[in-house]
Order: C-alpha cells, then sequence, then structure tokens
C-alpha cells in the first residue's frame, strides 16, 4: 500500500516510530499528486517547495527528539478561502486572483504550530457560492469518482483532493452544505463543527452567521483529530468563537458504540425530491444503527420547507455587505479601464471581477435589505431562523441525533444544472437547516448508487454534540466497513 | 412674518481610548500614513472585528452624564455604503438599539436655563482620510479608519446659533470632565452635522429641514446656522419652497452649496452585524460606570453662582475646566472660596496660558494653594511675595513653606525687630525728617527705605503703624 | 414580488454592479425566479415579529491596549493595485 493510500491515523503513527519521515511522505503525496491532478483538477494552487521545506523542518525536529503532535508531518490540503500569510488566496474568483493575505488565518496559525504540512489551496465554487465547483473562475474540479461528475461544492477542491488520495485531509468551510454536501459526491468524511467552535478569523466571509470551517478525511478517526487541531476559542480575533466542551479530545474519547442512543428520521427529509437510490441508502443505514443497538425514530421538522428561502435571504444579504469591500480599490482585481471617477472604477471592477454568481446573490442580498423590503425579507428571516432553532431544540429533546440524506441525488454530470440556479439551490435542501441552526453535521459514505457513484448520509447533532455525531459515525464506518475510499483514477 | 429656526445636531466625538474600536491599533493621532494599520482596519479579506470594552464604557458615561437611559443590552449594525475611505464599504455603528436614549442637556444662553433632548448616543467606527495634495488623484491614509467614535443625536430643540454653540459647549465641557475624549478641535476630535428648519413664529409644525455637514468648530456652526437660517428665509420670503436635502458648508467661503438632494438619499441597508455579538452592561458594570460620573458642570456652575457667590463669568470660567473646578472645590474645604477663586482666575490661569500646560500636568494641588491662601492671610508671607511663590508650587515637589524658606520670602511682623529697622532708617534720613517737620508727607518714602532696609521681609503695615508711631514723637 | 428592470437597475447601482452588461438581461429573469423562490416565506405565519437582540453569546471585548504589528509595506503595498505616497491611490475623489 502506498502512503498517500494511508490514512492519517496510520501515517501518524508510521511518522512517530520513524518508519517513514514527513518528506517521504510529502513527496508520495505530491508524486500522486502529479499523477492524478490533470483529472481531478482539484488544487488552485500546490505549494510543494513550502511543502518540502516545511516536512523537512519536521523531520530535524523528530530527529532532535522534539515532542510532536499528531498531526506533525501530516499533508492537508486548505480551501482557498482560508486566508495563508504570502500564499495566494483567490476564493477561486478572478477579484482575488494575485491575493496573497498579509496575515493567515487562525486555523493555519494552529496547523502551523502542530507542524501540519500544507499541501496547497482546493478549489472551490467562487466565493463559496455554489454546490458543484463549476462557479470556480479558475477551473472546474472534477469528482475522482466519475470525471464527467461534478465534485460537490462549494469545497469541491477539498473534497475531490482527499477522495483522489491527494491529500489524506483536508479543510473546507460550510455555509449552506459546502463541506457535507462535497463529502458526500467524493465518498469522503466531512464535518461542519457547531457554528464558533472553529475560530472565522481569515475565512474570507461568504455568509458570516452561518459559515463555518470544518474537516475533511477519509475516516472518521482521521476527520476528528483535524477536528481536534482547529477547534478553539479564539477571543481576541473572533467575536462569534466559543469555548467547545471537546476541545481538542474528540479523537481521544472516540467509542464506536450506539447502544441505546436515540436517532431521529425527520420525514420532511425523505420527501418527494430525493432520488430512491439516496433514500434506500440512507434508510438502509438506519436500519445498521438498530442492528447496533440504537433506537431509530421519525421525527417532525415541518418548518425544513421554509429553509431554502430563509438560507438564501440571510446568506445573500450577509454575502452582500460581506463581498462589498471588494471594490478594486485595496487589493485583487482593479478593472484596467480606470476612468477618471471613483464610482466606476468600482462598477467596473467589481462586473469585471465577480463571476455570475456571486453577481446573482449580490444583487438577492442587497434587494432583501434594501429600503422597504428589509422587514418582508431579511427580518422575517431572521425571525424565522429563530423559530427553526427553537424546533431542533425541541426535537433534541426527544432524539440525541438526527439522520437525513446529504443531498437529494449523487454527483451530477457537469454542466448539468448550470442552466438554472433554482435547480442548483434546491439541491441544498438537506443541509442549510444545520447552518441556519448553528448545529454540527456529519457527512460519511453510506454506499454507492448503480453508477458507482458515493452515497453520503448526513448525521445532525445537537449544539456542541461533536463527540456523540463522530462516535456514532465510527459505529457505522465500522459496521459498513466504508472508510478509506480512494478513488480509481 | 417673523420666523423661528428649529435645529437639531448630529455631534461626533472620538473617544480618546488607547486603541482602535474593533482592533488593537494605536488611536494616535498624526502618525505617518497607513502605520497605524491591521488587517482589521483596513478591511482585509477574512479579518473580523472584537470591540474595544473602553469604547462601551465611555460611551455609557457620556450616556449617564447626559441623563439618558443606558441600555443593559444593545448591539452593533452594519451601515453599508461605498466610500474610498472606508475600507469595508460599510461602517460598524448602531442602528435601531443604540447604548444610550432619551437624555436631555441644560446650558445657559444669555443668563437663562435651556435644555436640548437627546434622542440617543451611539458608538461607531471613524472613516479613513482622503489626502488630495500628493499625487495627481488620491491617496488614502487608513490610520483614522477605526478609531472610536460617539454620535449624539439631539432632538430638534434648539432654536439659535446662539443655543447651539452653548449646547456644544456644555457637550465638550462634560466630555472633558468624563475623560473620554481629548476635545481638540483642531485634530477633529468634535465634529458636528447641523439640521435646520424655519417655521412662521408661533407655529408648532415642522418645516422641511435642511441637513448641513462639513462644520469642524462651533464657531463654524453658528456661521453656518445662522447663514442657513438667513437663506431659508430668504428663499421663502422669495415665495420659494425649502428642498430636503444636504448641503455643504464652506466655512472660508462663508456659504454652503448642494451635496445630495433627496432623490439621491442613500439607502444604507443597515442590519446586524454578524461579525459581532450583543453587549451587555450588567448592573455592577452600570454602578461603576455611575460611580465615575463627577458633579458635571453645570451643577458646579450653579453652586458657584449660589453658594460661593461668584458672578457668572467667574463661575463659568472655573466651571468649564474640570481641573479647575476640582481645584478649586478642593480648596474651599478650607479657605473661602472667593480667596481660591481669586488665584485661579488671576495668576494660576495666567501661569498655564503663559506656559500652555494643563492643571493636572504641573505639581500644583489644592493643598498647596490652600496653604498659600493661609500664609498670606496670617501674614507670613505678603501678596506679592505670594505671587512669586507660585511658579515654583506648579515646578516642584517642596512644599509651600519650603519655597519660601528657599526664596527668602517669609514676611517679618516681629514689632521690636521692625522698630529698630524704622528708627535706623529715621534716624538716616535727616532731609525727610526735616521735610515732616515741614510739614510734608513723607511716610510713602519711609516705608519704602524700610522695606528696602528689611530686604522686602518687612510687614507693610506694621512698618507703616511704626513709622507714624515714631514720627509722632518727633 | 414582481421586480422591475428599474428595480434592477437601482439594486445594481446600490450593489456597485454594471447592470448594462451581458449578464445582467439573464440574472433580471433569475432574479424573478429566486425572489419568488424566497416569496415562499411569506406564506409562514410567525405572529408579529419584532427584531430581538440575539443574546445567545454576550460581550466579547479586546482590552484597551495596542498592538502594532503591522507596516504599511508588508500590509497595504503587497496587495494594492495602485500604491503611491504611502498608501492605495484611487482617482481623484471630489468632496
Amino acid at each position: 500500500m502506498a502512503l498517500y493510500e494511508k490514512t492519517a491515523a496510520e501515517l501518524s503513527e508510521l511518522l512517530g516510530k520513524k518508519e517513514i519521515s514527513a518528506t517521504e511522505l510529502a513527496k508520495d503525496i505530491f508524486a500522486r499528486t502529479k499523477a492524478v491532478e490533470d483529472k481531478v483538477q482539484g488544487y488552485v494552487t500546490v505549494t510543494e517547495q513550502v511543502a518540502l521545506a516545511q516536512a523537512e523542518a519536521v523531520d530535524r525536529k523528530r530527529a532532535a527528539g522534539e515532542a510532536l503532535s499528531a498531526l506533525a508531518g501530516i499533508p492537508v490540503a486548505v480551501k482557498d478561502n482560508i486566508c495563508t500569510k504570502g500564499t495566494l488566496t483567490t476564493c477561486a474568483s478572478k477579484m482575488l486572483y494575485n491575493f496573497k493575505p498579509p496575515y493567515n488565518a487562525t486555523v493555519i496559525e494552529k496547523l502551523a504550530a502542530q507542524d501540519v504540512v500544507i499541501t496547497g489551496k482546493a478549489n472551490m465554487d467562487e466565493f463559496a457560492m455554489g454546490s458543484s465547483c463549476e462557479n470556480s473562475a479558475m477551473h472546474p474540479t472534477r469528482n475522482p469518482h466519475g470525471l464527467d461528475r461534478v465534485p460537490g461544492g462549494s469545497s469541491g477542491g477539498s473534497a475531490a483532493l482527499v477522495a483522489a488520495g491527494e491529500a489524506p485531509l483536508s479543510l473546507g468551510s460550510d455555509t449552506g452544505g459546502s463541506i457535507r454536501q462535497p463529502a458526500s459526491f467524493c465518498g469522503v468524511v466531512g464535518l461542519k463543527p457547531t457554528y464558533g467552535a472553529v475560530s472565522r478569523y481569515g475565512l474570507i466571509a461568504f455568509a458570516s452567521s452561518l459559515d463555518q470551517i470544518g474537516p475533511f478525511g477519509r475516516s472518521i478517526e482521521d476527520t476528528a483529530m483535524l477536528l481536534d487541531a482547529i477547534t478553539g476559542h479564539d477571543p481576541l480575533h473572533d467575536s462569534t468563537s466559543v469555548k467547545t466542551p471537546f476541545e481538542g479530545s474528540v479523537r481521544a474519547n472516540l467509542k464506536a458504540d450506539v447502544r441505546g442512543l436515540r436517532i431521529g428520521l425527520p420525514k420532511e427529509y425523505f420527501g418527494a425530491g430525493i432520488s430512491d437510490e439516496v433514500r434506500k441508502h440512507v434508510m438502509a443505514a438506519a436500519e445498521t444503527y438498530k442492528s447496533l443497538g440504537a433506537e431509530v425514530f421519525e421525527i417532525s421538522l415541518p418548518l425544513v420547507e421554509y429553509a431554502l428561502p430563509i438560507y438564501y435571504i440571510l446568506s445573500s444579504a450577509e454575502a452582500s455587505s460581506n463581498l462589498a469591500r471588494f471594490d478594486g480599490v485595496k487589493y485583487g482585481y482593479r478593472t484596467p479601464h480606470v476612468g477618471d471617477d471613483v464610482v466606476s472604477l468600482y462598477v467596473k471592477s467589481r462586473s469585471e471581477g465577480f463571476g455570475s454568481e456571486v453577481q446573482r446573490r449580490i444583487m438577492l442580498g442587497t434587494y432583501v435589505l434594501s429600503s422597504g423590503y428589509y422587514d418582508a425579507y431579511y427580518k422575517k428571516a431572521r425571525a424565522a431562523q429563530r423559530k427553526i432553532r427553537e424546533e431542533f431544540a425541541a426535537v433534541f429533546e426527544k432524539c440525541d441525533l438526527i439522520l437525513t440524506p446529504v443531498a437529494p441525488t449523487t454527483a451530477y454530470e457537469i454542466g448539468s444544472k448550470t442552466a438554472n440556479p433554482l435547480e442548483m439551490y434546491a439541491g441544498d435542501i438537506c443541509t442549510v437547516s444545520v447552518n441556519i441552526a448553528g448545529l454540527p453535521g456529519l457527512t460519511q459514505p453510506c454506499g454507492f448508487d448503480s453508477n458507482k457513484l458515493p452515497v453520503g448520509m448526513q448525521l445532525i447533532g445537537p449544539r456542541f454534540g461533536e463527540q456523540t455525531l463522530l462516535n456514532a459515525g465510527l459505529a457505522f464506518e465500522q459496521a459498513s466497513g466504508l472508510r478509506n475510499i480512494i478513488a480509481a483514477l | 412674518m417673523k420666523y423661528q429656526a428649529v435645529i437639531g445636531l448630529e455631534v461626533h466625538a472620538e473617544l480618546s481610548t488607547k486603541s482602535k474600536i474593533y482592533c488593537s491599533c494605536s488611536t494616535a493621532f498624526g502618525a505617518p500614513i497607513n502605520t497605524h494599520t491591521c488587517p482589521v482596519c483596513t478591511g482585509m479579506p477574512g479579518a473580523l472585528p472584537v470591540l474595544n470594552r473602553q469604547v462601551v464604557h465611555f460611551a455609557a458615561k457620556m450616556g449617564k452624564a447626559t441623563g439618558c437611559t443606558v441600555n443593559k443590552l444593545c448591539k452593533a449594525d452594519r451601515k453599508n455604503y461605498f466610500y474610498p475611505d472606508l475600507p469595508k464599504a460599510y461602517q460598524i455603528s448602531q442602528f435601531d438599539v443604540p447604548i444610550c436614549e432619551n437624555g436631555e442637556v441644560f446650558f445657559y444662553v444669555d443668563g437663562e436655563k435651556k435644555s436640548c433632548r437627546l434622542e440617543r448616543i451611539h458608538f461607531e467606527e471613524d472613516a479613513g482620510k482622503l489626502l488630495h495634495d500628493e499625487i495627481d488623484g488620491t491617496v488614502v491614509d487608513f490610520n483614522r479608519c477605526g478609531v472610536p467614535l460617539i454620535e449624539m443625536v439631539t432632538r430638534p430643540d434648539l432654536h439659535s446659533s446662539a443655543e447651539a454653540k452653548e449646547f456644544l459647549e456644555t457637550i465638550k465641557t462634560t466630555l472633558s470632565y468624563l475623560d473620554i475624549c481629548d476635545c481638540k478641535m483642531e485634530e477633529g476630535s468634535i465634529r458636528c452635522d447641523v439640521n435646520v428648519s424655519i417655521r412662521p413664529e408661533g407655529s408648532t409644525e415642522f418645516g422641511t429641514r435642511v441637513e448641513m455637514k462639513n462644520i469642524n468648530t462651533f464657531s463654524g456652526a453658528v456661521r453656518a446656522i445662522d447663514y442657513e437660517i438667513a437663506r431659508q428665509i430668504e428663499v421663502v420670503e422669495s415665495g420659494g419652497e425649502i428642498q430636503q436635502e444636504t448641503r455643504r458648508w464652506d466655512d472660508v467661503k462663508l456659504k454652503n452649496t448642494v451635496m445630495r438632494t433627496k432623490e439621491d438619499a442613500q439607502d444604507y441597508r443597515y442590519f446586524p452585524d454578524p461579525d459581532l455579538i450583543a453587549v451587555e452592561i450588567d448592573d455592577e458594570w452600570m454602578r461603576q460606570i455611575e460611580s465615575e460620573i463627577p458633579e458635571l458642570p453645570i451643577a458646579r456652575y450653579e453652586r458657584y453662582l449660589n453658594e460661593y457667590g461668584m458672578t457668572a463669568m467667574e463661575a463659568r470660567l472655573i466651571s468649564d475646566s474640570f481641573a479647575k473646578a476640582e481645584l478649586l472645590d478642593e480648596a474651599a474645604k478650607s479657605v473661602k472660596p472667593k480667596a481660591a477663586a481669586n488665584w485661579i482666575l488671576s495668576d494660576i490661569s495666567k501661569y498655564l496660558n503663559d506656559k500652555g500646560a494643563e492643571l493636572p500636568e504641573t505639581k500644583l494641588t489644592a493643598a498647596k494653594l490652600v496653604d498659600l491662601i493661609k500664609l498670606i492671610e496670617a501674614g507670613t508671607i505678603s501678596g506679592a511675595a505670594g505671587k512669586k511663590v507660585l511658579p515654583a508650587m506648579f515646578e516642584t515637589d517642596e512644599t509651600v513653606e519650603d519655597i519660601v524658606a528657599r526664596m527668602g520670602l517669609k514676611q517679618v511682623s516681629d514689632e521690636g525687630a521692625i522698630l529698630s529697622i524704622v528708627r535706623e532708617v529715621i534716624a538716616a534720613n535727616e532731609k525727610a525728617v526735616a521735610d515732616f517737620k515741614a510739614g510734608k508727607n513723607v511716610t510713602g518714602f519711609l516705608v519704602g527705605q524700610c522695606m528696602k532696609a528689611s530686604k522686602g521681609q518687612g510687614n507693610p503695615q506694621i512698618i507703616n503703624k511704626l513709622i507714624a508711631q515714631e514720627l509722632a514723637k518727633l | 414580488m414582481a421586480i422591475s428592470r428599474k428595480e434592477i437597475e437601482h439594486i445594481a447601482s446600490l450593489a456597485r454592479l454594471d447592470s448594462t452588461g451581458g449578464i445582467f438581461d439573464r440574472l433580471a429573469d433569475d432574479m424573478q425566479d429566486i425572489v419568488g423562490m424566497v416569496d415562499k416565506l411569506a406564506v409562514l405565519d410567525l405572529g408579529d415579529i419584532t427584531d430581538v437582540i440575539d443574546t445567545e453569546r454576550k460581550n466579547a471585548f479586546h482590552p484597551d491596549e495596542v498592538v502594532q504589528e503591522y507596516t504599511p509595506d508588508q500590509l497595504i503595498e503587497p496587495n494594492a493595485p495602485d500604491f503611491q505616497a504611502g498608501g492605495v491611490a484611487v482617482p481623484r475623489v471630489v468632496e
């Protein structure tokens, strides 16, 4: 078995025992990238030279007998909306085609402190707006399990790189499903942590109240390892960050035991829009849980019907304001046709720099915040958000976790949904509620469809329910054997 | 027809925190371009704001000092607009739930007590500075971005430029009493926008209001208001109609011009800033804030008039300065308020003016002032000697007695010692004695000679008395 | 709610986007559809809506202490499209 085929936990052990070096590992990983990246196109930027230097530094530290973290020397790819000092951070947008942040995101500082080797910046939908990675201004990323298929989005690059064996772990961000849906499409594990569990400082904002950075891995244990590395209260940099009860200890407390666990199946998530194959596999997973001793029963979350409008109002409103700073003045793209007034500099830079999906969302967001419409849209969506939170809180009185599909279908063909934005938005139906309610959500593979494309399932937990989520995920992973799936390329 | 002006003000004051409102950059004025910046205040992608606690504290203090309700719970909102001095393209301000609401400020105009209600006080960040002289275009200096401001919005309770000026002076004095703003007008620490409308005298309806921006001094506010009232009257008198608009005041050309009409009114799309969380001032914090509010200028002013018997001018001059008022009140516990006030209004103020110094920077204390006044009252030193002692009281840690002793200014009041000097002087001045006998008044001359002989330390009253006594013996 | 072309142009001008560009013809249609989708929220009855402050979390502060970590040549110059006289330059702004 080649090194790139191993899980992060296995690699960590080999590195710890000095059976392999971080440099060897990095070289193996980049050899894999050279072999398959033409097909997958998961990266915007590969930082091979910096990564090799980092790997050598780790090896020196280990040789010197320094105590190192479990992730020391482990390669991790990072979504291209997370600021890396001095390394291009483009959000897959022409608007930031040349942007090199002057500072590191908090998660990058944390990974650096743990001697993680960062392999490069992963492709995404422009400014994380999209569900297919086709909105990247650079190039679309392809699904390693079917190169004519989308990898999902917006963290499509992060998911595809892990599925293709180009990195054992990666970081993504999830605003309405942007980690969970690509994880599902690519047959890997993805976790959207509780809102506030991971610092957003340095994550280029799409929708501040919904965005959350989270890990991808090919196993529950790997995902827990990376979660442990990035969680933590960041009071001086992110006002919305919180102290979590599980900080840094999830992997250590993993336990594949679901006996007596109460798992709810919300009937609204299994309705007409969901493909038969997806429904079948998720229901089979529910049966697996029953056989493992969990209590599985139907529940209801009626407000889910309104989740899409609430999500698109809130996220677009915030985005219209968050993306206003991209005006051609301070950084990134400035129109070459600068006129003699600053308004035309703004309008041209923004219209030339942003892709059409981003402009659509900015328009929607500006509209719902504008005078005369604020109450009907934004204010109402905020009120409805509170209702959804209450509804989830009430449900979690009755059950410990919620099991649902991740997306209505498995990965679809590239180009098949780009004509109609609403059709694309509808694909977010199973994931957006989790962000609206600020909850943790876990995606992991639960089977393959008739096209041999991965099917994912989603477990939703209460706030700070990450340990329970990952424990349940581990139990299923062990029962199903669906782990460490690397696409044959 | 006679008209009444209706005036409302929006006053911005920069808070004198060390660091900015949402990051840890310095707020110091006058630094080289862009040296007080970081990813947060330059609006770098991914950077996030964290509120400076002191801003909340200062804003709440101003609220308490102006009779506002300080809200236990408030939040920050984004005000969205594009301008090169606003790097995020939104200003973090407060919209529907400001930190303070419903206050009232009292002040005197020509001896008459007036008041102006405050609708609200909120905190927000300042914008950067656009420099037009450096290059052909415009260069943006982000140093001021994120300097904390409070905005105080009045109700339309003011009716003349004189009232507006006194209101502004009271706001300024209050800010300086609370020590939350350096009040340096030349550095733009206090700025204001003015809303003016007119209506026929006796009417209770409001006219169409015009907003004026770019007013940088209080005297500029007076000029701008007077100009605008006159302009509006002229428009109405000539059959025209006032347009709801924003006008820009030019304090050099002494006129205003249209900036924006109602049609291009901005839509700021305010919404709660999702990067920030609620601010709660709990009971303990509120008590702490309340405990830091000193007796305010208007209360002191009234007390100085009524209890200290000072004139309006004197009371105003001292109550305008927190340090002077504190000095007076502390000294007044031990000496007559008038005596202390006279020193403060004359020699102490003169010293501070000459040196360009602020009282708290000096070593003068109320205890020293009391000692000085008591030494004079006891006749230990003369009033003239007291004036000589004063500079050292500002500049050294010596006690007043030590200064007096060091400078040899102690007054000799021992009659025996003075008598021998008087006798010597009379003996040495035969001509004066002759003149005296010829009926001339020589007392003044002899007192001068005695003062000279006593090296200025003889008590002049005693010398006078003894000369009269000795001459009478001749 | 149907959105007129004039409203689209107004929104675009607020957002500093060019509504005369080619993508805007399609975008106007898309906006119609998207607004139709978010209008579904209108049927949800929430009673009287008052904007309450989210109090799930309160009071995150930084202390009033100065930390000056960056110089303009590290922070602003490397990414500035036009850097002159120590800052980013734009066409002359007439105030």
